[in-house]
C-alpha cells in the first residue's frame, strides 16, 4: 500500500515536469546547452606594391574568467596575476561577482596562454582573438596608421580604409555537451551567418624606396640635429606615391605601430599632410612657370640683382647675397629674391593667383591620408601690396609637403597636375571583383612648351646654383633649394634662426622618374637648403634609381663600347 | 490432454510456443531498432567531436602558418637585410668610379 502510494507519487511528479513544465524546462535546457559563436572575420592584410606584407592580422589567445563560477577570487587572482604579471587587486575585482564572462587579460603571449591553459580551471578559459601585427616594425609607420585592441582603424591608413579591411562577423549556434565541448548539429537545422573576410589593400609604396627615405632622413635629421622631416618620393607620370617618410623629433625612436602606446601623437601625425609650412625658394618656379607661360619674361631676360634688395609697398626685402645682373634662368638658379620680385610684380596678382591654384595650391590633394588640410592662400583680392613680392618668394603662403611635391610632378610630367594616391588596388577575398586605382589628371597647369624652359632653369639650379649637391653621380637632376624662415611663434615675426631647409626635384632631368621632395625642420648650424636637403636628395636619388635600375644618362663620357 | 478432438494440449501448447516466438521477434525487433536509433546518435555526436577536433587542428596549423609568414617577412625587412649585408658581410654601395656603363653596338653586316 506504502509502495503503491510512493509510486504515485513519484508518477505524478513525472506528469507535472513532463507536461506542465516542460516549455520552461526545455528553454533552460537548450541556453544551458545551446552557445552563440562569434565567428571574427580575418582584417584584410596590407601590402606594398611588391607585394610584401606591411600589415598582417594573427590569432592571438586572450584570456577571459566566469566570475559566477569562481568559488575563491582571491586565491584565483593571486594565481592568475603571478603568470599575467598584472595587478592582482585588479584581477580579483574583475572575477568578484556574478558575470558570465570578463576579459583578465587580452592578446598574450603564447608563453603566458600556454600556463592558464596548465592551470586547467574551469573558472579561466582561452579565447583566439585576432591581433595586427606590422613585420617591417617602424617602416612607413605613420602612414600604415595602427589598429586598437578591437580590431578598428584609429590612424592612417587603417583607419582611412577600416571600413574595407574589417570585414563582417558571422555566428553559429553550437551545442555544448556535458564537459564543455561543442557540437556543430550539422542538417538544415543549423544555423549559421558565414563571416565575410576584410579586403586586402596593395599600396603604390615600395618597401626599399621607403627604406632608403626612411634611412637618409634618419641620417640627416642626426647629422643637422633638426626638430623633424619629411620625404616624399613620387612617379610624376602617374601620381604615384612610392615613398613617404616622416619623422617627428631627431634622435627619437621611429614611430612603431606594433606599440603605439609607447610613443605621443606627435611621432605617429602624417605631417606630410596634416601641417603647412611656408615654402621658401621652392615656390620660386611656381612664379617662373606663371611667368613663363604668361610670356611677361624670357629666360635669357636679364635683371639687374646688384642692390641686394627691393621694396614693395612697406617692406624691404634682400637677397641672402648680393649678385650682380642676372639672367632669368640664373635668377631662379641663384635663387634671388630681388629678380624672382621684379617678375612678380610683371606678372601681377590676378594672373599669378590663377597659377597657384593651377597647380593645386589653396586646396586638398585628395590623397586618401586622414587629416589633409588645404594649406594657407588668401583670395588675391585680399592681398596686401607686399603680399605678392611675399608670396613669390614661398612667404605668406601655406602649403603641404604633399601639394608640394603633386606640383613638382606636374613640373617634370609636362605640365599635368596629377591626383596623387598611395592606395594602388583593393583586392576581394571572396574571389568577387576588387578595385583598381589608376591615375587621375586633375588639370593642366601649364603647356608642355613652358615645362621644358622651366626644367631647363632647375637643370641649372643643380648644374651650376644652389643646388649642386643635389646631383646624383651618373644622373642629371632638375630641382629647387629652399630656406625658409619659420614664424616665431612667441612674436609673429619671422625668426633669425629657425628654418626649414627644403630641396625639391626630379630625375633624371631629360626623362624623369620620380620627384624627390626633402623637407627638414629646423636644423641647427648650417641651415641652407643646398647643403642640409640637397645632400639628401642626392643620396636617395642615387640609391633608387640603381635599385629601380634606370640608365645612367650622364655618365660624363664614361662609357664602354662593345662590338656585338 | 486428448479429447474427440484430439490432442488438444499439444495444439495449446504450439499455439503458445508460436506466440512466445512472436514476442521474441517484436521484442528483439523494438531492441534492435532502438540500439540502431541510439548507436546511430552516437555515431554523430563521436563524428561531431572529431570534426571540431580536425577544424580545431587545422585552425592551429594555419595560425602557426600565418605566424611563419610574418616573422619571414620581419627577417626579410630591408632594414634588417642592410644590416647583414654591410656589418657581417662587409658590402658597400657601388662608388661611381667602380660602375662603368656598357652599350652594344651593332656592327654593320657585310
Amino acid at each position: 500500500m506504502l509502495m503503491g502510494l510512493g509510486f504515485l507519487i513519484v508518477a505524478l511528479r513525472l506528469v507535472h515536469l513532463q507536461v506542465f513544465e516542460r516549455a520552461e524546462l526545455s528553454l533552460r535546457a537548450e541556453r544551458q546547452q545551446e552557445r552563440l559563436i562569434k565567428l571574427e572575420p580575418k582584417r584584410g592584410t596590407i601590402y606594398d606594391r611588391m607585394g610584401r606584407e606591411l600589415a598582417v592580422s594573427l590569432d592571438v589567445d586572450s584570456v577571459y574568467g566566469v566570475p559566477s563560477e569562481v568559488n575563491d577570487p582571491h586565491a584565483t587572482a593571486r594565481r592568475l596575476s603571478g603568470i599575467l604579471h598584472e595587478d592582482p587587486r585588479a584581477i580579483e575585482k574583475r572575477l568578484a561577482g556574478d558575470k558570465n564572462f570578463v576579459w583578465l587579460s587580452r592578446k598574450v603571449e603564447p608563453g603566458k596562454a600556454a600556463k592558464v591553459k596548465e592551470l586547467g580551471s574551469n573558472e579561466i578559459g582561452i579565447r583566439p582573438e585576432a591581433r595586427r601585427f606590422y613585420p617591417k616594425k617602424a617602416l612607413a609607420g605613420p602612414v600604415l596608421g595602427f589598429t586598437g585592441v578591437d580590431n578598428q582603424g584609429l590612424e592612417g591608413l587603417e583607419r582611412a580604409y577600416d571600413k574595407v579591411l574589417r570585414g563582417v562577423n558571422g555566428w553559429v549556434l553550437a551545442e555544448k555537451d556535458a564537459v564543455g565541448r561543442m557540437v556543430f548539429p550539422g542538417g538544415p537545422g543549423l544555423q549559421y551567418k558565414q563571416p565575410k573576410s576584410g579586403n586586402d589593400i596593395m599600396l603604390t609604396i615600395d618597401e626599399v624606396l621607403q627604406h632608403i627615405t626612411e634611412k637618409e632622413l634618419d641620417a640627416t635629421l642626426l647629422s643637422s640635429h633638426a626638430k623633424g622631416g619629411v620625404c616624399i618620393v613620387m612617379n610624376p607620370q602617374t601620381g604615384e606615391i612610392l615613398a613617404l617618410s616622416v619623422r617627428a623629433a631627431g634622435g627619437k625612436q621611429a614611430f612603431n605601430p606594433n606599440e603605439p602606446q609607447r610613443s605621443k601623437p606627435a611621432e605617429w601625425r602624417n605631417r606630410a599632410v596634416t601641417d603647412a609650412f611656408e615654402p621658401g625658394s621652392i615656390f620660386k618656379v611656381v612664379l617662373a612657370s606663371a611667368a613663363l607661360e604668361e610670356k611677361v619674361v624670357h629666360p635669357q631676360e636679364r635683371f639687374d640683382c646688384s642692390a641686394g634688395k627691393i621694396q614693395v609697398a612697406d617692406r624691404v626685402i634682400s637677397d641672402a647675397h648680393k649678385k650682380g645682373v642676372l639672367t632669368f634662368t640664373d635668377v631662379i638658379a641663384e635663387s634671388s629674391n630681388v629678380g624672382t620680385i621684379k617678375v612678380a610684380l610683371r606678372l601681377g596678382r590676378e594672373r599669378y593667383a590663377k597659377y597657384i591654384t593651377a597647380f593645386g595650391f589653396g586646396k586638398k590633394t585628395g590623397v586618401e591620408m586622414p587629416g589633409e588640410i588645404s594649406g594657407q592662400l588668401k583670395d588675391f583680392r585680399l592681398w596686401s601690396g607686399v603680399s605678392i613680392a611675399s608670396i613669390a618668394i614661398g612667404q605668406e603662403i601655406g602649403v603641404t609637403p604633399m601639394q608640394m611635391a603633386a606640383a613638382y610632378c606636374a613640373l617634370a610630367n609636362g605640365g599635368m597636375l596629377m591626383k596623387p594616391y598611395v592606395v594602388a588596388e583593393i583586392v576581394d577575398l571572396e574571389g568577387k571583383e576588387g578595385k583598381k586605382f589608376g591615375p587621375q589628371p586633375v588639370g593642366r597647369a601649364i603647356t608642355e612648351e613652358t615645362c621644358a624652359k622651366v626644367n631647363k632653369m632647375m637643370q641649372r639650379v643643380v648644374e651650376a646654383g644652389t643646388g649642386q649637391k643635389a646631383k646624383p653621380a651618373g644622373y642629371t637632376a632638375a630641382g629647387k633649394t629652399g630656406t625658409a624662415q619659420k614664424i616665431d611663434q612667441r612674436t609673429g615675426l619671422y625668426s633669425k634662426k629657425d628654418y626649414v631647409s627644403s630641396f625639391v626635384g626630379f630625375v633624371p632631368a631629360r626623362t624623369p622618374k620620380l620627384v624627390i621632395l626633402v623637407m627638414i625642420d629646423t636644423p641647427e648650424g648650417d641651415i641652407y637648403g643646398g647643403s642640409v636637403a640637397a645632400p639628401m636628395f642626392r643620396s636617395i636619388a642615387e640609391q633608387s634609381l640603381a635599385y629601380l635600375q634606370v640608365t645612367p644618362d650622364d655618365l660624363g663620357g664614361r662609357m664602354l663600347l662593345v662590338a656585338k | 490432454m486428448t479429447t474427440r478432438a484430439g490432442n488438444i494440449g499439444t495444439f495449446v501448447s504450439e499455439r503458445g510456443r508460436r506466440g512466445s516466438a512472436l514476442r521474441i521477434v517484436v521484442i528483439l525487433s523494438i531492441v534492435t531498432v532502438l540500439m540502431l536509433y541510439v548507436g546511430g546518435k552516437v555515431q554523430f555526436y563521436r563524428l561531431g567531436y572529431k570534426i571540431h577536433t580536425l577544424e580545431q587542428e587545422k585552425k592551429d596549423l594555419e595560425r602557426s602558418n600565418r605566424s611563419l609568414r610574418i616573422e619571414a617577412s620581419s627577417l626579410s625587412s630591408p632594414a634588417r637585410i642592410e644590416d647583414i649585408a654591410v656589418k657581417r658581410l662587409g658590402m658597400v654601395r657601388p662608388a661611381k668610379e667602380n660602375i662603368v656603363m656598357v652599350k652594344r653596338k651593332t656592327l654593320p653586316k657585310r
